[in-house]
């Protein structure tokens, strides 16, 4: 068992990750309450688990590959539930982030046209391209083969640059 | 290293970005990309792309992130990170509102024209960035930068002016800021003072007290003068990424106590400043 001082220490890693942990949550998921929910189980499991940490590598590596995990397995439970899957972001009426006035309408609409992209798009970007995992990373992270992880980067990026366009024009 | 023969090329020029094709297919790529007008626009939509998504991603960190569940990493259970949500801080958001739109149109107008070169993106970045950092700040962001280069420094640099008991620093700083306090005594909540500092932020005088527990965490209480008749005591709790502030206004002056976001005892230690000071 991982030491008690080790443990706070361990509590303490993962409260300096948590805004990176809830980002990569919101790819998941796409949306905000979810989320929310998906990070308070990810965090509780993982401070049960902490004497598993081998304290190598990244420690959001870790965290993330429990996250997603646990995240397939709420939507097979969702599946089994309602029989239809999870409910696509560009369905949803608003994502549920707390703002107001216009500021934040335009900061939920631009997060909206993120996180609606096709599902496994978002994580992988944000994997590979803004925090720097590689390739081998972001596949074991997501367990998807890295030949997904190479399609799915350059499938966001042309989106993302798509959105440009549209942005400029939604504003023009 | 990933070979990429045979996939598509924006597939191919994708990996290319992320260095991940080994060296002679950068370079047969580098060599397309040199000659092929279709390649090179193609990897500039694929970076305009990455800067876009970067940008829009960072966003992200700004949002905010439940106290509670904060709390309760650190405490264990007992509190419902629902029940509480950290006040987002509209400075980041208004930030949102300009720079996609210099951002967008740098890079369409230079998608548009077919420009050449790969630096798109980063050309896109140049033209955003002061426009934005001179549009939406407020003092407490002003703040939190303060202390993210601050709270990194040894011992020796932490301070302008280190502790000596001698009543020196609260008239120096009352007499710069304009308000006068009382030292707190924060050694009941474990912290010990270490000395201040005189900041600008938002273009006035701020005194900065610096604390530091025994984990070697530092904390700061800062404070400036504001519209006269500013009463409202009311507590604020924001987060910036790792750093955690909570403000108020009261009798004048507008306060803040700022401290690591993992602190689980930022709230009762704000409560105990708003009183001594």
């Amino acid at each position: 068992m991982r030491p008690a001082a080790d443990s706070n220490e361990f509590r303490r890693d993962l409260v300096s990750v948590l805004p990176k942990l809830r980002r990569f949550a919101m790819t998941l998921t796409r949306n905000a309450a979810d989320a929310d929910d998906l990070v308070q189980e990810v965090c509780e499991r993982a401070i049960t688990r902490n004497h598993l940490w081998n304290g190598e590598g990244r420690l959001e590596s870790w965290i993330y590959a429990m996250t997603r995990n646990l995240w397939i397995d709420e939507i097979r439970k969702r599946r089994v539930r309602t029989g239809s899957g999870t409910v696509d972001a560009s369905e949803q009426d608003e994502l549920s982030i707390e703002a107001s006035g216009e500021k934040a309408v335009y900061a939920n609409q631009l997060q909206k046209m993120i996180l609606s992209m096709p599902e496994g798009l978002a994580s992988v970007f944000l994997l590979v391209n803004v925090e720097g995992h590689s390739y081998r990373e972001a596949a074991d992270i997501l367990k998807i083969p890295i030949g997904t992880v190479m399609s799915r980067l350059s499938t966001a990026r042309m989106r993302l640059a798509a959105m440009i366009t549209e942005t400029t024009e939604r504003r023009a | 290293m990933q070979s990429t023969k045979g996939l598509p090329l924006d597939v191919r020029l994708s990996a290319y970005i992320d260095g991940e094709v080994n060296e002679a297919e950068r370079k047969e790529l580098e060599q397309l990309v040199a000659r092929d007008e279709e390649a090179r626009l193609l990897l500039d939509m694929l970076q305009a792309g990455n800067s876009f998504g970067n940008k829009a991603f960072e966003e992200f960190l700004h949002d905010p992130v439940p106290l509670s569940l904060v709390r309760r990493i650190k405490q264990g259970p007992g509190v419902n990170p629902k029940a509480e949500r950290v006040v987002a801080a509209a400075p980041r958001q208004a930030r949102l509102r300009l720079w996609p739109r210099a951002l967008a149109a740098s890079v369409a107008l230079l998608l548009i024209g077919g420009s050449t070169g790969f630096i798109i993106g980063k050309t896109g970045n140049d033209g955003a960035r002061p426009m934005n950092m001179a549009a939406a700040r407020t003092w407490l962001d002003d703040i939190a930068d303060y202390h993210r280069i601050y709270s990194r420094q040894t011992a020796e640099h932490l301070v302008e002016v280190p502790a000596s008991g001698d009543g020196k620093i609260e008239s120096w700083l009352a007499s710069s800021v304009g308000i006068n306090f009382s030292l707190p005594n924060l050694s009941g909540s474990g912290l010990t003072f270490e000395g201040a500092r005189l900041l600008v932020a938002a273009g006035k005088p701020v005194a900065q007290l610096m604390y530091k527990n025994e984990a070697g965490d530092v904390f700061a209480i800062c404070f400036l003068k504001s519209k006269p008749g500013t009463t409202d005591g009311k507590m604020t709790e924001s987060m910036r990424d790792d750093i955690a502030m909570i403000s108020w206004q009261k009798a004048g002056a507008s306060y803040v106590v700022v401290g690591p976001s993992a602190d689980a005892n930022l709230h009762q230690l704000a409560t105990a400043v708003s009183t001594a000071i």
